[in-house]
């Protein structure tokens, strides 16, 4: 797979010359705030939680992938295998120093799984033990959000939620990204 | 060299920056005596203002339609990746970048100036992206070019053209 090698050595070089750093547990810290304060204004709602974050998490992508280019300076992907591989290697490198595994395509590669073997914005964290959060909390259903926005202004929909996750006992933590559809350039209005 | 304007648009197709410079080179004010030559051959033309009475957002919708017209006529002839990079007319060179999410960036200059590509990009990278991406105040989006009117992105877009570029 030359494009994942390819990826991989962009988003070495990238976090190496190009990223600043933060203290990891600043994140974690930052972002656990953020979800405990969202449960409580919500009073343990947590499908209103999930789908909060997903919005915040929309919100940065939008502004996030600018960013994204003007550090990686990459071009359009050819295909969404290419992309699948520059979210991960680079776009997870650069921001969150992991590179979480690309797999379980479907055959029509227009779907595929993120394994993510670390998580820095669920260290530390225990879900709340009310009996529900572990059925119903997704804990980091802001990257969810961060992808959905990104790919939007690359003109790519898509739909992305977590099947399983660690901190519910899961063995793995797992998101599903599904490609919707591409964006078609957006005419001028009509006015004459 | 000489910059005349400068124009940002964004993926909705909506001019959300212009800025001018002055001053006008001799030759548009010689022009403005053959009026007829202008019009036909020149649709982005940096209006002197007795001219016409077109105005600046007149300007920059022909600029959008120009640009978007000659990408799409680029892409078809070399294929997807395939993008114009400047085009010249009698009075004034047209430079074009356009970032994978569909923001364009547009600079009129005179006909001596060399490719303005890089500049362009250094002007998404270094002004764009830190000053208005990264402004936590500004709106995602920018209809009608709320959030792109800073004082931090204009004063060093100011002074990227009058130090760096001339």
């Amino acid at each position: 797979m030359s494009s994942a090698t390819k990826a991989s050595r962009i988003g070495e070089e990238l976090w190496k010359t190009r990223v600043d750093k933060v203290n990891a547990e600043l994140v974690t810290l930052t972002y656990g705030t953020i979800v405990a304060q969202l449960c409580q204004d919500y009073d343990g709602n947590y499908q209103e939680v999930n789908k909060q974050l997903e919005k915040m998490g929309y919100n940065i992508g939008m502004r996030l992938i600018e960013d994204f280019l003007a550090k990686s300076n990459v071009g359009r992907c050819a295909n969404f295998r290419e992309t699948a591989d520059m979210i991960s290697k680079v776009g997870f490198r650069i921001f969150l120093n992991i590179a979480p595994t690309v797999t379980n395509w479907t055959s029509d590669n227009n779907q595929f799984s993120l394994i993510f073997d670390e998580n820095p914005l669920a260290d530390f964290v225990e879900l709340p033990d009310d009996g529900r959060a572990q059925d119903e909390l997704w804990f980091s259903n802001i990257l969810c959000g961060v992808l959905r926005g990104a790919l939007e202004m690359v003109q790519m929909q898509i739909e992305a939620h977590f099947v399983s996750d660690v901190l519910r006992g899961d063995d793995t933590t797992e998101m599903r990204v599904s490609l919707v559809r591409y964006i078609e350039d957006e005419m001028p209005p009509d006015e004459e | 060299m000489v910059v005349y304007s400068f124009y940002i648009f964004d993926r909705h197709a909506e001019c959300i920056y212009k800025r001018r410079w002055l001053p006008r080179p001799a030759s548009m004010v010689g022009s403005k005596s053959s009026r007829p030559t202008s019009e036909a051959s020149a649709p982005g033309l940096p209006a002197t203002l007795g001219q016409s009475a077109r105005t600046t957002d007149d300007d920059a919708k022909l600029i959008f339609g120009t640009v978007f017209s000659l990408r799409n006529m680029a892409r078809k002839l070399g294929g997807e990746d395939d993008n114009f990079v400047t085009y010249r007319t009698s009075q004034y060179k047209l430079h074009y970048y356009e970032t994978p999410t569909n923001i364009k960036f547009v600079m009129l200059t005179d006909l001596k100036s060399p490719s303005m590509r890089v500049a362009l990009q250094q002007i998404y990278i270094n002004l764009y992206v830190e000053y208005v991406v990264k402004n936590p105040l500004s709106p995602a989006e920018h209809p009608g070019g709320i959030g792109v009117n800073n004082e931090l992105f204009e004063e060093s877009l100011e002074q990227f053209v009058t130090r760096v570029l001339s």
